[in-house]
């Protein structure tokens, strides 16, 4: 796992605090997860704006459905 | 008609074997329902009558069940949202001196680790029957339901809703937005919040099959439902409206058969309003205006051009007064309700009560009315932030991120925001040679706050702007 692959699990371990970290899964959508509502979704953004120090527009936001979209989107954009 | 359990009957008389409730996998007809509910009212005989029963389950046919159960027992439902911490919740017990949380198995760790001390049960209809000898009087209590709110201070504040306040809402939504048996309404918003619970009564008063989601965020989920049961009625938050548009071009497809789609106030964009018109050809898009202490004071329908930032008129003998300087309502100034939906008084909280004057609510909305009576929304009187409707007190926020120790002081404000009406800003001083960051500050928010309340943006500033006295003028940072 290169860094940035830890920054996000963390995030989304500190966003989902029900989620173990056994459970965590990069393809696991948006609707397979109990608590992942647009207040949630706009926290995991919140927090990896600041993290990679970059702006995620509200169209990108909608498309952000998985860790691994989110992780895509960051090393494309950082 | 008196009570909510006596429409209700009425809809079990004329379509027994008619689905009610639809949740995932499972559906219930107004008959089996009405069993459901008996059953479950005889398992609370032990308590007494008026007492407060708080439900913690997430949407479902169980909250449904527990709910009327409740009612029909003559005691209170105390409504609580399952986002809430675990301080909040316990503090909302301790406030209605709550005698029994029914939850489900998912949540029943959560609730037996609030030190409260009442009985705490899960919900398991099978262990129902055992309590059928226990004998069940029909009693009424006037007081139907308990949902609490933001206030001014840190304190949540207990709005206690009745049977007549019930029973006027629903028949007004009825009327106004012509609900009728033929119709099955999906509902993606939580039945804990005075929104999705007013679809619950409106889909029962009529006898129409209400379609339950737990999650508005899935609308892949939600669409696929209106499409699976030919909805007619959606009733939705406008982020969830938004996220339709953005993420499906082609759901005209699956709205042919909607007559309504109903929203609620706080924010809509223009831009959502005049797509939603364009998509509904055969009904429309409505809105209202109402606080859970004032529930549907007022309804708009965007069934022409024209309008698309009011949220309505006034319907059914319910009155609002915009309350500024000049006396004229064309200005803005502090909307005041009246009606038969506004409560008489908030739950043991002498301080709120101030906030109903001669039978007039207090709302703290500003707001002013056109011409033609019609009311636009223009902000707060107070510091309390909306966002997407749900209120939030700076405090709260505040209380949280002061705790750290490398921050010494820290102000919430709300900034306007298209999507959301208004988003979360905090501004912070730093204590003397803090290295704190941005994000330390946000894992904390996070940690320690539900997640509507987590700010957005935060700003360091050397200091605050205040007055003569010291203290901070907020009005200043927005």
């Amino acid at each position: 796992m290169n860094n940035v692959d830890v920054e996000i699990k963390k995030i989304f371990l500190q966003v989902f605090p029900d989620l173990e970290e056994s459970e965590f899964n990069w393809k696991k959508k948006q609707k397979e997860y109990e608590n992942w509502d647009s207040f949630s979704q706009l926290n995991l953004i919140t927090m990896i704006e600041e993290k990679f120090d970059i702006s995620i527009s509200d169209n990108d936001v909608i498309e952000l459905q998985s860790a691994e979209m989110i992780l895509n989107f960051v090393e494309r954009n950082k | 008609m008196n009570t909510i359990i006596d429409f209700f009957r009425e809809s079990v008389e004329n379509f027994p074997d008619k689905i009610a409730v639809i949740f995932e996998d499972r559906e219930i007809s107004y008959r089996q329902l009405d069993n459901s509910i008996n059953l479950l009212s005889h398992s609370l005989t032990h308590l007494e009558k008026g007492s407060i029963v708080s439900i913690y389950l997430e949407n479902s046919i169980d909250f449904v069940i527990s709910y009327l159960g409740i009612l029909n027992a003559g005691m209170i439902a105390h409504l609580i949202p399952t986002n809430l911490m675990k301080e909040k919740i316990q503090k909302q017990l301790e406030i209605s001196q709550s005698k029994l949380v029914i939850t489900s198995k998912i949540f029943i760790d959560k609730i037996n680790s609030i030190s409260y001390d009442c009985e705490k049960t899960i919900f398991m209809e099978s262990n129902y029957h055992k309590n059928q000898q226990n004998k069940l009087m029909k009693i009424n209590n006037e007081n139907a339901y308990l949902i609490f709110t933001s206030g001014t201070t840190a304190e949540p504040k207990g709005v206690i809703i009745t049977q007549s306040n019930t029973i006027f809402t629903t028949k007004n939504i009825v009327n106004v937005l012509k609900y009728n048996e033929s119709d099955v309404n999906i509902l993606p918003l939580p039945l804990s919040h005075s929104f999705g619970l007013g679809c619950l009564h409106t889909s029962l008063f009529v006898g129409s099959t209400l379609v339950l989601i737990k999650n508005a965020t899935n609308t892949i989920k939600i669409l696929k439902e209106i499409e699976k049961y030919n909805a007619t009625t959606f009733a939705a938050v406008p982020l969830t409206l938004n996220k339709i548009l953005k993420e499906d071009e082609n759901c005209l497809n699956y709205f042919r058969n909607l007559r309504l789609i109903i929203t609620n106030s706080t924010s809509i964009p223009i831009k959502t309003v005049e797509n939603y018109r364009d998509i509904l050809k055969n009904g429309f898009l409505a809105t209202y205006y109402g606080l859970t202490e004032a529930s549907r004071s007022t309804f708009m329908i965007f069934d022409k051009l024209g309008r698309e930032t009011s949220v309505g008129k006034p319907y059914n003998g319910i009155m609002i007064k915009i309350q500024n300087e000049s006396s004229n309502e064309l200005e803005i100034g502090q909307i005041l309700i009246k009606g038969n939906n506004v409560i008489k008084n908030y739950w043991n909280n002498l301080e709120a009560d101030k906030k109903i004057v001669d039978t007039w609510l207090l709302t703290g909305d500003l707001g002013h009315k056109d011409s033609e009576g019609y009311l636009y929304l223009d902000g707060r009187v107070d510091y309390v932030i909306n966002i997407a409707g749900e209120k939030v007190i700076p405090e709260d926020i505040e209380i949280v991120v002061k705790v750290l120790t490398d921050v010494e002081d820290a102000v919430a404000i709300g900034i306007k925001n298209e999507m959301y009406g208004e988003i979360i800003k905090v501004f912070v001083k730093k204590s003397s040679n803090s290295e704190i960051t941005k994000l330390e500050i946000l894992s904390q928010c996070i940690k320690n706050l539900e997640p509507h309340k987590v700010p957005r943006e935060i700003e360091f500033v050397d200091d605050f702007p205040r007055n003569e006295f010291g203290k901070i003028q907020r009005f200043k940072l927005k």
